[in-house]
């Protein structure tokens, strides 16, 4: 079985708020100091792919829309347990909106050629936006199943698990197949291991441009956007909060306890 | 008059809080652009019987479609049916519910449309008759304006954003139902089966009053002595992601950005350090109690009652004063 992972690089979203900046003109995080990592839902998509093919052989393949920096991502993709790599990079995939992404995306799938399922996170760990699979599904006129936690495989077909609020619900396809992924118990993602670092981390990984996937730069990047951002702000949050004091923690839980009797919370 | 369609799918017996959030948002888009039309799209298996509560919430118009089928998250035959609709209504906005089917068949639609959507919406506004959409980005640490293009406006709104409108019984309105071959809808993808499995307590959705743990807990001991405290209060256990991933608490138990998003009265959060992707679930609850041993974390900038202390400390003491309290 071949998996294709869509994997995208971003900032650590970990960080606390006070150090989370924003460039109001160019409507971006600012990166400073931060860490780039792999947004949690890929590495989650990642890890499912590879518990397939631990259960079935075949292969992942990653592939990432993003500068060199993204290399980073790939390298630690590799060492985890990916068995290729590829970077699609150009300066006209640059500030490319969901459609232009999922172009770009299903225009690395089709170069690829033989692949059997493609999984990508439910939503990416920055903006959010939660769109780049299913439209990637649409274009491609792949069969697609959203936010599901883990698969079987089976003869020709995969049952899909998909979590609810309440439960959970199965799903089965025939390949190849599109799903996003979310996470459960069962999928938290392996670390990448010493021995994967050191052979992982200096691979040369190959890198495909706009022309090199036969797309007209057109049809992404900004121009051809239709979702945009339009002004980012941080926004100002004025509560304050009324400290119960007390010589000892049981006391403050006491006291506590009073205070939502007198506000009628309890 | 701009057309303003909801999508609303009602699984089980009862309509769904989300369809009457839905709206109440389409009504107060319609009035900010003056010439609003609500057109509500009900699915379901029992669809019919809802047309009239649906315009005592706000619809003008409601469209039903009901067939025995329209009760699973099947998404390509909601799709089929939602562009025949769609093709039919031709609505300038549709609204659907930022939840598991609205995000994936609004996205897939507006992808066959060709049109921009904006998912997570809590918000919006009218510039010389664009609307504007407001959602949260980055967990919640910055907020966006964001403008869909194409021919049609599509978004998926973020649950507890609206408050529903009181009914009233009053309000006229139209109800129709809609002839849809749903049968004949192609799809690639079966559905299997759909498992519920019973939940322990109160459940989130209905509490006035929740109780959560976060990675602070230390182990999943420690929530025995939040549902101690649940208990004494009637309330339901939450978890943040760490103590979810963990397996403290069940995933259907998350509160935060991915998990569920919660309003109630009264939310107490214990070792729980307030992230945004937390805060993103918890942050519409009316009064929220932090209990954490750090008097940095940021639980503390959006508490609106703390305590600075182990929660070891003033758990014990906090169950037992509530149960005198309770029991006068």
């Amino acid at each position: 079985m071949h998996i294709v992972v869509c994997l995208k690089q971003i900032i650590d979203p970990e960080i606390p708020p006070h150090v989370f900046q924003i460039d109001p003109v160019k409507r971006k995080q600012i990166r400073g100091k931060q860490a780039l990592v792999i947004s949690s839902f890929d590495e989650v998509a990642l890890e499912v792919a590879l518990q397939l093919k631990e259960r079935v052989g075949g292969k992942v393949t990653i592939i990432t829309i993003g500068g060199s920096e993204a290399v980073e991502a790939l390298h630690t993709a590799l060492a985890m347990g990916a068995d290729e790599a590829i970077l699609l990079s150009d300066p006209a995939f640059d500030d490319s909106d969901s459609f232009g992404k999922a172009h770009i995306l299903a225009a690395a799938l089709r170069r690829l050629g033989e692949f059997n399922g493609v999984l990508c996170g439910r939503q990416a760990g920055d903006v959010e936006f939660g769109l780049v699979g299913p439209f990637l599904a649409e274009e491609m006129g792949l069969p697609c199943v959203t936010l599901v936690a883990n698969i079987e495989p089976g003869d020709g077909k995969v049952r899909l698990r998909r979590p609810t609020e309440d439960g959970y619900e199965v799903l089965e396809t025939s390949l190849p197949f599109l799903a996003t992924v979310t996470n459960d118990e069962s999928n938290v993602p392996r670390y990448p291991s010493i021995r994967g670092i050191r052979t992982c981390m200096r691979r040369r990984i190959p890198v495909w441009s706009a022309a090199e996937l036969g797309l007209d730069p057109a049809t992404v990047g900004p121009e051809a956007a239709r979702i945009k951002l339009e002004q980012l702000f941080i926004p100002k949050r004025e509560i304050r909060c009324e400290f119960i004091e007390g010589e000892s923690g049981p006391e403050k839980g006491k006291r506590l306890a009073l205070r939502l009797q007198e506000l009628k919370l309890i | 008059m701009t057309d303003i369609l909801a999508f609303c799918f009602a699984s089980a017996e009862e309509l769904p809080r989300a369809s009457v959030e839905l709206l109440a948002a389409a009504r107060q888009l319609g009035d900010k652009l003056g010439d609003g039309n609500v057109q509500a799209l009900f699915l379901g298996p029992d669809a019919e019987e809802y047309g009239e509560t649906l315009v005592h919430r706000g619809a003008d118009e409601v469209f039903t479609v009901s067939h025995p089928r329209l009760q699973y998250h099947e998404a390509e035959v909601v799709l089929g049916m939602l562009e025949t609709a769609v093709q039919r209504l031709s609505p300038s906005v549709v609204l659907f519910p930022h939840d598991a089917l609205g995000g994936d068949v609004g996205s897939r639609l507006a992808y066959r449309l060709g049109t921009g959507i904006i998912t997570d919406c809590v918000g919006f506004e009218i510039e010389d008759g664009v609307i504007r959409w407001l959602r949260p980005v980055y967990g919640g640490k910055a907020m966006a304006y964001m403008v869909a293009g194409g021919p049609m406006q599509l978004a998926t709104i973020r649950s507890r954003a609206f408050e529903p409108l009181p009914a009233d019984p009053g309000r006229q309105g139209q109800v129709q139902a809609l002839e849809i071959d749903v049968d004949s809808i192609p799809s690639q993808v079966s559905f299997l089966e759909k498992i519920q499995e019973k939940i322990e307590g109160i459940s989130l959705d209905q509490a006035q009053i929740i109780v959560s743990g976060g990675r602070g807990m230390g182990n999943a001991e420690g929530f025995s002595a939040l549902r101690d405290l649940a208990g004494v209060l009637g309330a339901a256990v939450g978890g943040s992601r760490p103590a979810a991933d963990l397996g403290w608490v069940p995933h259907s138990r998350l509160v935060g950005q991915t998990g569920k998003i919660v309003a109630p009265n009264l939310y107490i959060a214990v070792a729980i350090s307030g992230a945004p992707q937390h805060m993103a679930g918890a942050g519409a609850s009316k009064t929220i109690v932090a209990i954490n041993k750090d008097e940095d974390a940021p639980i503390f900038k959006v508490a609106h009652i703390g305590i600075v202390d182990e929660w070891e400390n003033v758990l014990p003491a906090l169950s037992a004063a509530c149960k005198a309290v309770l029991n006068g």
